[in-house]
């Protein structure tokens, strides 16, 4: 009888310890969970918010920025225009590689300074050859330099996206202007889109972004260029809150030789179909059947 | 500032050419910001003309000495106009007023000219959509130094700093092994 | 008998809930372990979801690492359990129908392990429910991550249906009903291979990915699965053997050492098929290959883990075409741990990480696991064994019917065509005193 009472005692002490030690395994959690918020944790898809409630996630989003990054901003839930899709082309004869397109990027998006992080990759690439291979993005040298040419890559809003195809929870779509847009606020953090892109186009926030106040750029919208939560996938948008307004993405007005030609495909007198029909145009990996809204080309 | 001369199949609306480089030297001096202080002709060019233009860049003096010129074949008069030293020429022998360089290059640069009309050449900032706001353009000289026209690169911007990355590689050559 | 499955199936759980914390020192002193073990990883887990993903080694470049390189590894431990359904079912194996249960249990642990490393490599698990069909948006069928999470719920689902059902009568000491349990033994057989196909089809899929887009990569998955379910249940069979008096013949032993005596050659014979592929052909397809093999640009990151794989998988096939494999125990059971290691590199850090370097930009980004990654691994791994351990634990006393609703239950009649006829009859009446693991 004793036996098989401290057998029980040992029982109930060996659970109480495990229990005890596992919520102290635990305990991290705790805070994290403090700050998440009731509100944003059921918090439904994009597609699915009424006019209302996005008006109140949007206010809740501009609260938390202030709070946690101490600048007020102003977030706003840009929308596709009527009857445009947008495209993009790069010279790269006039293309030299300055970066100064990665930086527009950085500063008007919002990246974490830490990191460089940008949507935009200049490789160094060898002239007379295609081979990615020979590429190298961490150059750093006068250009252009000889016998070099050089090719910044983006996302390519491509029409078959391989990304969107993936995603399991939907997380990632194209919008009806041609742009491929992430919903920050109900991506699960499972890289799958990441592996999924060929053009390396996607970035995960490893860490929370660290921004100093007066860093910020404070016009910010929704899909695109707001501080993104840590865990989350993000992409470039063409800067939608730019380009669906009229106005440039941030990359080609930073571009110092006019490499870069945005404009809507379905006006005949833009820009970008004057380059669509009359340079030699080709798209990166064309073989992918992926079908990008990025377009490369040379002077003759 | 101009506005880009209607072109068929150009879009409407407002596109102005910067040119802020046009009628005027390098002085030599920096501004509070540091950027060049250019000098405008007129400032001397009004009150004094020049005999004749020079046959070549070293023959040149005063304000002008120590000018480079690389541009191809081009002599002085190839662009400025013999006796209205301030003013530009055609290859026509029409007389150009300094603000409408463009014209005067495209003469020669025929492709880049089309190229620049049509939006595929020369930097810009603004709207893409001309019915919401205007769009400002780089002129030729604005990055062409006319004298010396070759784009200046420079040291780039920016470079990448992901996790893990390597070093960046600091020579042009040998990037990979 | 509704109301009575009422009263008796509550009870049946608590029984075996109460066995799950009975044992001899040896359980308690492994039980402790695991816990350790497992509540390290739950610790470097929970600040990882604090302090964020920046605390793996993964990158924008490598974006997957550890976590779902064991991940699609269970998911061949899970699969290959179906290697002793088969033989049991299938060609009607007496001696493997009597322990066909421990495979399906350590499918039930492995699909926890599965499901547990998909949570550990999620950037936000508090969005979880963002995959919930109905409460979520499930990108079904278009994402075969859906489909991966379909089959493996299904696939754990199955597996605790059939082993709770037979348990569950041999509690009541009644013949279970073929049409409550054939059935789903059949289904469960075709989503094995499923399960692994549709794991294999997530990585195969992607275009911009040349090292995994191969129509040979689902093939090699379910050799390599056939290699790792088997190896690990030759082992594990001898554990429970040694630990307890469950009755275990040879014959599931030399069953299972056929099986592997195949897919072991299988596995290297499609390797090999494609670094074939790959050399012969060279080009922007071989970089990855050139790059895990022989290191490319300086960096040889992954060369001392694929070699390794390759000599224990070839050590094992060699091994296990000796005769001495099946005379010796020992050469049988170095074979089957070298078989099953070497198979864990070669799927993570031999197949998963490669996919990504270079990456698709071609840039060498090389990954290394940090210490957060090792120690989530070795916990989920840990809650994976627990798992395993108090299974198999709770449910040998019901088989041998030691534990059953009549507290000690008499002997079975070996009339019964149930799964545990081959159990000699009287031997469990003669032990029932004796404590479980004793």
């Amino acid at each position: 009888m004793t036996k098989v009472n401290r057998r029980v005692a040992l029982k109930v002490v060996g659970t109480t310890l495990g229990a005890g030690a596992f919520a102290q395994a635990m305990a991290p959690l705790r805070e994290w969970a403090r700050d998440l918020s009731l509100d944003e944790f059921l918090q439904r898809h994009y597609r699915e918010l009424d006019k209302e409630e996005m008006e109140r996630v949007l206010r809740r989003l501009e609260e938390e920025t202030a709070a946690e990054y101490g600048r007020d901003v102003h977030i706003r839930d840009v929308r596709p225009m009527e009857d445009v899709q947008f495209g993009y082309a790069l010279n790269l004869s006039v293309c030299i590689g300055c970066r100064r397109c990665a930086e527009a990027c950085h500063e008007e998006n919002n990246h974490d300074r830490a990191t460089n992080n940008s949507y935009i990759r200049v490789l160094e690439m060898d002239q007379g050859s295609f081979d990615l291979e020979q590429g190298n993005a961490t150059y750093d040298h006068e250009v252009p330099a000889p016998g070099k040419y050089y090719l910044p890559v983006q996302c390519q809003q491509c029409d078959n996206p391989p990304c969107v195809d993936v995603c399991p929870v939907q997380a990632t779509w194209k919008e009806s202007d041609g742009i491929v847009v992430v919903d920050y606020n109900w991506c699960i953090g499972c890289r799958y889109c990441e592996a999924a892109c060929p053009y390396h186009a996607r970035r995960f926030n490893w860490h929370k972004p660290e921004l100093a106040p007066e860093d910020i750029n404070p016009d910010q919208a929704y899909l695109s260029n707001r501080i993104r939560p840590a865990g989350v996938v993000e992409k470039c948008t063409f800067c939608l809150h730019r380009t669906r307004e009229g106005r440039l993405p941030a990359c080609l007005e930073a571009c110092p030789t006019g490499a870069r030609v945005f404009g809507n495909l379905l006006d005949p007198d833009s820009e970008i179909r004057w380059v669509l029909e009359n340079k030699r145009v080709f798209v990166l990996k064309e073989e992918l059947g992926t079908r990008p809204r990025f377009f490369y080309f040379f002077d003759e | 500032m101009q506005e880009l001369g209607a072109a068929p199949g150009l879009p409407s609306g407002r596109v102005i050419i910067d040119g802020s480089r046009l009628g005027g030297v390098p002085s030599g001096q920096l501004d509070a910001l540091g950027r060049p202080r250019r000098v405008a002709c007129v400032s001397c060019h009004a009150q004094r003309s020049a005999t004749s233009l020079p046959d070549a860049a070293g023959e040149l003096r005063e304000f002008h000495a120590g000018l480079t010129v690389r541009h191809g074949e081009l002599h002085c008069s190839s662009c400025h106009d013999d006796e209205r030293t301030h003013e530009l020429r055609l290859a026509s022998g029409e007389v150009l007023p300094g603000s409408e360089a463009l014209q005067l290059c495209a003469q020669c640069h025929g492709p880049q000219t089309r190229d620049y009309r049509r939006g595929s050449h020369g930097g810009m900032r603004g709207y893409w959509d001309l019915s919401r706001g205007e769009r400002r353009r780089n002129h030729c000289v604005d990055c062409h130094d006319p004298h010396e026209p070759a784009y200046r690169g420079g040291h780039p911007v920016h470079p990448p700093r992901d996790r893990f990355l390597s070093e960046p590689t600091h020579a042009p050559e040998a990037p990979h092994d | 008998m509704g109301s009575s499955h009422a009263a008796t199936y509550p009870r049946f759980l608590w029984q075996l809930f109460k066995l799950g914390f009975e044992g001899t020192w040896r359980f308690y002193a492994w039980m402790t372990v695991l816990t350790a073990v497992a509540l390290v990883g739950a610790n470097a887990w929970a600040h990882q979801v604090v302090e964020g993903m920046g605390l793996t080694g993964m990158s924008d470049h490598v974006s997957w690492g550890l976590y779902i390189a064991n991940f699609t590894f269970g998911v061949g431990l899970a699969a290959g359990a179906v290697m002793m359904v088969i033989p049991a079912y299938l060609y009607d194996d007496h001696e493997m129908h009597s322990v066909v249960l421990i495979g399906e249990m350590l499918a039930i642990a492995a699909i926890s392990l599965c499901l547990a490393f998909v949570l550990a490599d999620l950037g936000r698990p508090d969005r979880f429910w963002h995959l919930l069909p109905g409460l979520g948006r499930f990108n079904w069928p278009i994402s075969m991550l859906t489909w991966d999470v379909i089959v493996l719920n299904g696939y754990l689902l199955l597996n605790l249906h059939i082993t709770g059902y037979l348990l569950y009568m041999r509690f009541l000491g009644r013949k279970p009903a073929k049409r409550w349990y054939l059935p789903f033994v059949f289904l469960s057989i075709f989503w094995a291979v499923s399960i692994h196909t549709v794991t294999a089809f997530l990585y195969s899929g992607l275009g911009g990915r040349p090292f995994w887009n191969s129509a040979l990569l689902a093939p090699r998955f379910i050799a390599s699965a056939f290699i790792t379910g088997p190896a690990f249940v030759i082992l594990l069979l001898q554990v429970v053997r040694r630990y307890s008096d469950f009755h275990i013949g040879d014959g599931p032993l030399r069953t299972l050492a056929s099986v592997l005596r195949v897919t072991v050659l299988l596995n290297l014979f499609m390797l090999g098929s494609e670094l074939f592929t790959a050399f012969y052909t060279g080009g922007a397809h071989a970089t990855a290959a050139k790059y895990l093999f022989f290191g490319s640009h300086g960096k040889h990151g992954l060369v001392p883990w694929i070699w390794s794989a390759v000599a224990f998988n070839v050590a094992s096939a060699l091994l296990l075409h000796l005769p001495a494999s099946r005379t010796s125990k020992l050469v049988l059971n170095v074979a089957c741990a070298l078989a099953f290691v070497g198979v864990w590199i070669e799927k993570g850090m031999g197949l998963i990480v490669p996919g990504f370097v270079p990456s698709t930009l071609h840039e060498l980004v090389e990954y290394a696991p940090s210490l957060t990654e090792w120690r989530v691994t070795a916990g989920i791994w840990a809650l994976c064994l627990m798992i395993l351990t108090v299974s198999i634990k709770v449910a040998l006393p019901v088989l041998s019917g030691r534990l059953g609703l009549q507290g000690t239950a008499p002997a079975r009649s070996p009339a019964h065509p149930n799964p545990t006829r081959a159990i000699p009859p009287t031997e469990p009446a003669e032990r029932s005193a004796a404590p479980v693991a004793e």
